[in-house]
């Protein structure tokens, strides 16, 4: 009898386990192996990654070059060929330790008369060399040490020489003699550099003696412990955003650096691709003339802050994709400032701005929002605020450009009063790149402000954390108080993939590292 | 014939030279240069300054002109300030493709424009005649930029019969080259297919009304020779016109369809380089398309004299 009951409970939780175990999702184990492409928009202007701070570019070399220091998944400064890094009390001294046989995609290993060579001709050509004007010498006291010496206290210094933008790459000694765009493509990064076919593709393959950062513990940002899995990735240049996502659809390509919103609407009913939403990815903005026409007037200026209704823009530039955040950081990382300004966000109130209007004296002088046609979300944001403000009695002159031209009217002093943009890497990346661009002699509102260049350089040179994040959030008061430019909010994209590609995440450039097929 | 010949040629150097300065004056009155797509969208000034240095943008517009042109005295069409290669060989490596695909579509607008319009001509007021130019009408209003999107989720997503994008050159796979080409070439080709079956039909109709016409169906003459031989050989003149303007509009027409369909062609070369005021590929480019209307245009002139006896004479 009781044998009986034994083999029935037996059998029982036989057929549950196998049950159990053919209903579970099968583990995805990594596998090595297969090609991958990704499509994007545009092709790179150069693959000289020191040069561009172009998305197209970055997207590609960052699988193939690798700095001294990089960022994390959300912006902090982690070591990538750096073991670690120490600085001088005076914050003028700076050593670097260099991890050891770290391979070149030539064989070669990575020395520090490589990172010497390296950030020389960064100073000379990079497209950021003013990070590096602070730089009086570079020692090589051994092979794996690095030492930066600068003739001005920098505590920032790490933080800079860590940026993605047009991230200072380490390449071969005997390549960084070279100039522009004119070096063979050789890094440490886990995939090498095969071929470029100008408006249709750059081919890249895996880098089998990669030596991934083992300190630590996987992928982290640009950096981490990476492991390309893939034999070759393929980044194809598409323009049109529909054939894109048709692309993907049939499985032409695997992934996409950027999905419009309307596609991903489309495309969550297909069970062979998955969507990733990023966001934030970037700050939508307005900038405003503060040297020129009515927009001289801070009462105008404050004027045009009340008449917009942020949350209706932000609805049709981003096709609803958006959030509303008032802060020139964002929420939860270091320098985020609280409530800072926010008071002053989202006004929406065409009386108040009326009011203004009023005070200001404006006599309806021609306003003139020279936007582009490149990016949707600067022209729609344009059109909508451009009637927002007409509503409230501004004469908006809209005037609509191509990217290159818009380039050049707002980099003049007069003939504009506002502008939109969408910045995305440099709120990312921290406070410093944020706030350059409201200083210095080239600074977009056109005109000085005294506080602002206080309190930035209170931000770069101040040792202790609590007073360069105090310095920050005055510099973000004033900013907002002064309505040198108005923050309309957060933007996101989408990422998307095939559903067989595993393990991806999105991030600020589509990773081909820990990821493989299913 | 050598006559007309190095006489067209004579009168295109002036065109050429005319075609080019303009499109430096016109690169001259419009703002902007190549720093901007190098720098991304919120570069600063100074990095903005600094990159159009090392380009060499800080020049004034007619110094850069002075140089290509002297260039150009050496048969050096220069660098692409963006593509990190020279100017020729980033165009010939996309003239074949483009070459190839308004080749294609030119066959497509031959074939069909001129057979559809024919059979509209022969089968005047009846239904066929009725859609077949109902159809040509469609054809010559839709936009090609649509028409290629459309194409690619019908015949691409839905279908699977053709990629979405990409092209492979004929010399690396004829079928690749076919499956890459096909949709491409359709949407470029629809809007001259319809412009060239209404002047078909239209020419022809005049034609069948005229005395040698009839003489030949009263002589007994096979209907293909009635219309083969005499008919469409007799509107061979309006139509080479019609299809010398259509060649111009198709290589053109390629740049939008080009970017639709991710073709590595000439047009998006030089619309990118307008765009991102990449100097020397515009210059280059311009001179390149101009050199080739100037030789369709000699070809059409040689045509006329090859269909008409009377041209033949005159020259």
């Amino acid at each position: 009898m009781k044998r009986k009951i034994g083999c029935r409970w037996f059998g029982i939780a036989s057929v549950g386990a196998v049950a159990i175990l053919a209903t579970s999702p099968p583990a995805s184990a990594q596998q090595r192996g297969g090609d991958i492409t990704v499509a994007q928009q545009a092709q790179p202007p150069s693959l000289d990654a020191m040069t561009t701070f172009a998305q197209a570019a970055r997207n590609i070399t960052m699988h193939v070059f690798e700095t001294l220091y990089t960022r994390g998944e959300t912006g902090a400064v982690i070591p990538e060929l750096a073991l670690d890094s120490s600085a001088s009390p005076d914050q003028k001294t700076f050593t670097f330790h260099l991890r050891k046989g770290v391979k070149f995609h030539n064989g070669k290993e990575m020395t520090g008369a490589d990172v010497k060579a390296s950030l020389e001709r960064y100073a000379e050509i990079g497209a950021s060399a003013q990070l590096l004007a602070p730089v009086s010498g570079i020692d090589l006291p051994d092979p794996y040490t690095v030492v930066v010496h600068l003739n001005q206290p920098v505590p920032g210094f790490v933080d800079e020489i860590s940026t993605p933008r047009a991230p200072m790459v380490i390449i071969p000694a005997e390549e960084a003699g070279k100039g522009p765009n004119k070096i063979a493509l050789i890094g440490t990064g886990p995939y090498q550099f095969v071929d470029y076919k100008p408006d249709s593709y750059v081919k890249l393959k895996r880098f089998d003696d990669y030596v991934p950062n083992a300190r630590f513990q996987g992928p982290d940002g640009f950096g981490g412990k990476k492991t390309p899995y893939f034999d070759t990735v393929t980044f194809r240049f598409m323009p049109e955003s529909g054939a894109r996502a048709a692309a993907l659809q049939t499985g032409e390509v695997q992934a996409l650096e950027q999905l419009a919103v309307t596609d991903a609407d489309r495309l969550k009913a297909d069970p062979n691709v998955k969507l990733y939403e990023m966001m934030p990815w970037a700050f939508q903005v307005f900038f405003l003339n503060a040297n020129d026409g009515p927009t001289k007037n801070l009462k105008f200026r404050q004027a045009v802050n009340a008449a917009l209704g942020n949350e209706e823009i932000m609805t049709i530039a981003t096709d609803g994709l958006f959030r509303l955040t008032h802060g020139w950081q964002h929420p939860g990382t270091e320098y985020f400032a609280g409530d800072v300004g926010k008071d002053k966000y989202n006004l929406n109130n065409p009386e108040l701005a009326k009011q203004l209007l009023k005070e200001a004296g404006y006599k309806g002088e021609p306003f003139t929002l020279v936007t582009d046609n490149s990016f949707k979300n600067d022209n729609d944001a344009s059109v909508v605020a451009s009637q927002q403000l007409q509503a409230v009695g501004i004469n908006v002159k809209l005037q609509v450009a191509d990217w290159p031209t818009t380039i050049a009217t707002r980099q003049k002093p007069t003939g504009w009063n506002m502008f939109p943009i969408f910045i995305g890497i440099e709120p990312w990346e921290g406070p410093y790149s944020t706030t350059t661009f409201f200083t210095g002699k080239e600074n977009w509102q056109q005109h000085p402000d005294e506080e602002l260049e206080a309190d930035a350089a209170k931000l770069n040179s101040s040792p202790a954390l609590d007073d360069r994040k105090a310095a920050f959030a005055a510099f973000q008061k004033r900013l907002i108080d002064q309505v040198y430019a108005i923050k309309l909010g957060d933007l996101g994209i989408y990422q998307a993939a095939r559903a067989n590609v595993a393990n991806y995440k999105p991030f600020r450039i589509p990773r081909m590292w820990d990821v493989w097929y299913k | 014939m050598a006559n007309l010949i190095l006489r067209r040629l004579a009168s295109a150097l002036p065109v050429l030279l005319l075609v080019s300065l303009i499109s430096f004056v016109l690169i001259w009155l419009v703002p902007g240069d190549a720093a901007a797509e190098l720098a991304g969208p919120s570069a600063s000034a100074e990095e903005l300054a600094h990159i159009r240095a090392d380009l060499g943008l800080d020049q004034p517009v007619w110094i850069q002109a002075l140089h290509w042109y002297r260039n150009l005295l050496h048969g050096d069409l220069g660098q692409s300030l963006l593509l990190g290669r020279s100017v020729a060989a980033a165009i010939l490596e996309r003239l074949p493709v483009t070459l190839s695909l308004t080749g294609f579509a030119l066959v497509i607008t031959l074939l069909f424009g001129i057979g559809s319009g024919t059979i509209a001509a022969l089968k005047r007021n009846s239904w066929i005649d009725q859609a077949v130019m109902m159809t040509a009408l469609v054809g010559l209003s839709l936009p090609d930029f649509w028409l290629g999107l459309v194409a690619i989720y019908v015949f691409s997503v839905a279908l699977g019969w053709f990629p979405t994008g990409g092209f492979v050159a004929f010399g690396d796979s004829p079928l690749g080259w076919l499956q890459t080409t096909t949709l491409p070439a359709v949407a470029l080709a629809l809007t001259q297919t319809g412009l060239l079956a209404r002047m078909t039909r239209s020419s022809l109709l005049e034609v069948l009304g005229q005395d040698y016409i009839r003489t030949a169906w009263a002589k007994g003459l096979p209907g293909r020779i009635v219309i083969l031989k005499h008919a469409l050989l007799n509107i061979a003149v309006p139509v080479l016109t019609v299809l010398g303007i259509s060649i111009g509009i198709l290589f053109s027409g390629a740049v939008v369809i080009e970017s639709v369909f991710a073709i590595p062609g000439v047009g998006r070369l030089i619309i990118d380089a307008v765009l991102r005021r990449d100097l020397p590929v515009i210059q280059g480019g311009v001179l390149i398309v101009g050199v080739f209307m100037v030789a369709v245009n000699i070809a059409v002139d040689l045509l006329y004299a090859a269909f008409d006896p009377r041209v033949r004479h005159e020259h």
